[in-house]
């Protein structure tokens, strides 16, 4: 190359018409230089020639941004009349303008400077998402609904309501949590976890929750049986592994994690039917036939929503209306968070060994005993800081 | 109100479609890619509504969609993925490709970092370097040498596939 001749910017500047004048006239007088520019431009071509390729834009594409755009043009300037309303719906991501991932972000930041982590993982927002069942899912299932999908999504919602009447049901599944779930799981996960749990359908309440992570390490336990008054929650925060064994009071008829769960998931498909806007095609599945519903996002500004859903699938098995694949995102009063969950197995079982519903001890752990509550969260809390106390005391 | 709208309709039937091929090789999901559309005029529309400026539209659609893309890129990177079988990819192009010439270069322009694809496909949608700059969120004084770079990258990975990736690989572990 001579000294003077063009560099690859300035080559690929002179491809794309932008380059200065004292570039062009180099280029207009040196042969190796227009060699180089005829080879980059014949690159630019094969590369417009593969990224350019005719796709069409889908007709219900187009049908639902024009449809979209004259629903708008009835609303009143910036206060988003006109468009979807009701604390709860499904709304595009960020189009509002409201919905930044950058203030989601600085919003997580915030909830970590207040310490914010709670630790019974995934809890606050099933509990959270109770009251979405309770108060705001009443509101919205008068809305109309595709029928195909909606049929569909009823008789899964159906399922999910119907409690196996006996025996132990061992689910296992992989779960990606982030935004608030994540942020409330005591461990240094990176958010995916294999899940483990068993539920006892003779006994009400009794269950043992336990999450692992790519290595098959176990990064949290719960087993909590209301006959036995007893709960454990076994998780490692900086290596340490720690284990809350606590009585729990009697008359506890608070609900379960497992209740919660199905609660959270019979919720958001409960949402989904609501949307009104659902895509259901038919798939064929490695074990027959399926539904996958996805609910697209639709238009509407943020005026302080309960919850919102900004995406959300499902994938339901054709012969029993099974749920084998869930995942949303959205918030929960302006609280983002994401579930995605994949059903590994499912099974039910008459009996089981006995430490079916066990936390096993990891080594080295710190045992805390104490009464507890309803909340494991406030008993981890209380508790340690008795610990504390007595320890200082004793110094 | 009416006039807004009907200008943001206008938009959509002059640049919608390209707005949807420049998602859908971006993404390379078919709902992502309507998503895409759909967010980029709707916020469209509001723009107007603003009275925000509109001498260039065209580039500050790409902007948004290219914006857009990421976000839906980033979101997508959280979710456990859905077996191959039930992800519906956009499809691909109905053109003519007996010897994969085009497959090998779609291919290619995949394996690169998300920047580097990211500039190659506005590019090749015609956009200048400073529309190019707001859209990547670069200098605009970068956008040459980033675009050479990025040109050179997919090139080798042209040729080259998987020699390619081994480099990137040992240049940068870790990454991607």
């Amino acid at each position: 190359m001579h000294m003077t001749c063009l560099n690859d910017s300035h080559i690929q500047a002179l491809v794309d018409g932008e380059a200065d004048g004292a570039a062009r006239a180099h280029a207009a007088g040196c042969a190796r230089c227009q060699a180089r520019v005829r080879e980059r431009q014949q690159l630019m071509l094969a590369l417009a020639e593969s990224v350019n390729v005719p796709a069409l834009m889908p007709a219900p594409l187009t049908n639902r941004v024009e449809a979209i755009l004259r629903v708008n043009e009835d609303a009143q300037p910036g206060a988003g009349a006109g468009r979807a309303t009701g604390a709860t719906r499904l709304r595009s991501g960020h189009s509002d303008g409201l919905a930044d991932p950058a203030a989601s972000g600085a919003w997580r930041q915030a909830g970590h400077a207040q310490g914010r982590r709670w630790v019974y993982g995934g809890v606050g927002v099933a509990a959270a998402t109770l009251i979405a069942v309770l108060v705001v899912i009443p509101a919205t299932r008068k809305r109309d609904a595709t029928l195909s999908a909606a049929e569909i999504l009823a008789k899964s919602a159906s399922r999910l309501s119907l409690a196996v009447t006996g025996g132990v049901e061992l689910l296992e599944y992989e779960l990606v949590l982030s935004g608030v779930p994540r942020e409330m799981m005591p461990d240094g996960a990176d958010g995916t976890y294999h899940v483990k749990q068993a539920i006892d359908h003779t006994v009400r309440g009794r269950f043992r929750f336990a999450s692992y992570g790519p290595d098959g390490a176990m990064l949290t336990s719960i087993a909590e049986d209301p006959q036995a008054r007893r709960r454990v929650f076994a998780f490692t925060v900086d290596g340490q592994p720690y284990r809350f064994d606590v009585s729990l009071p009697a008359h506890d008829s608070g609900m379960s994690l497992p209740e919660m769960q199905r609660l959270h998931m019979e919720a958001s498909i409960a949402m989904m039917q609501a949307s009104g806007n659902q895509m259901v095609e038919t798939i064929d599945g490695p074990h027959g036939k399926q539904y996958r519903i996805d609910v697209p996002r639709i238009s509407g500004p943020g005026t302080s929503p309960v919850w919102d859903l900004t995406e959300a699938r499902v994938l339901i098995d054709a012969d029993d209306y099974r749920v084998t694949e869930f995942a949303v995102s959205g918030s929960f009063l302006k609280q983002s968070y994401s579930l995605s969950y994949k059903l590994i197995s499912d099974s039910v079982l008459g009996s089981v060994p006995a430490d079916t519903f066990g936390v096993p001890a990891q080594p080295g752990e710190i045992v805390i005993a104490g009464e507890g509550s309803a909340m494991p969260g406030h008993d981890v809390v209380v508790l340690s800081l008795r610990e504390l106390t007595k320890l200082k005391q004793a110094r | 109100m009416e006039r807004n709208s009907e200008a943001a309709r206008e938009l959509f039937h002059e640049h919608g479609a390209a707005v949807y091929r420049f998602a859908a090789v971006l993404v390379r999901h078919h709902q992502d890619a309507e998503d895409v559309v759909q967010e980029t005029f709707l916020k469209l529309l509001r723009h107007l509504e603003m009275g925000r400026d509109t001498s260039n539209v065209r580039g500050w659609l790409f902007t948004v969609a290219a914006h857009a893309a990421r976000d839906r890129q980033r979101r997508r990177r959280r979710w456990l993925p859905w077996r191959p079988a039930h992800d519906r990819q956009v499809a691909p192009a109905a053109l003519p490709d007996e010897d994969g010439r085009l497959k090998s270069a779609r291919d290619a322009l995949h394996r690169l970092p998300e920047r580097d694809r990211l500039l190659l496909i506005l590019r090749a949608q015609g956009l200048s370097y400073r529309d190019i700059a707001a859209a990547a969120a670069i200098n605009p004084a970068s956008v040459g040498r980033l675009l050479a770079r990025a040109v050179d990258r997919w090139a080798a990975a042209r040729k080259d596939g998987h020699a390619y990736d081994l480099l990137e690989r040992q240049s940068h572990p870790g990454a991607r």
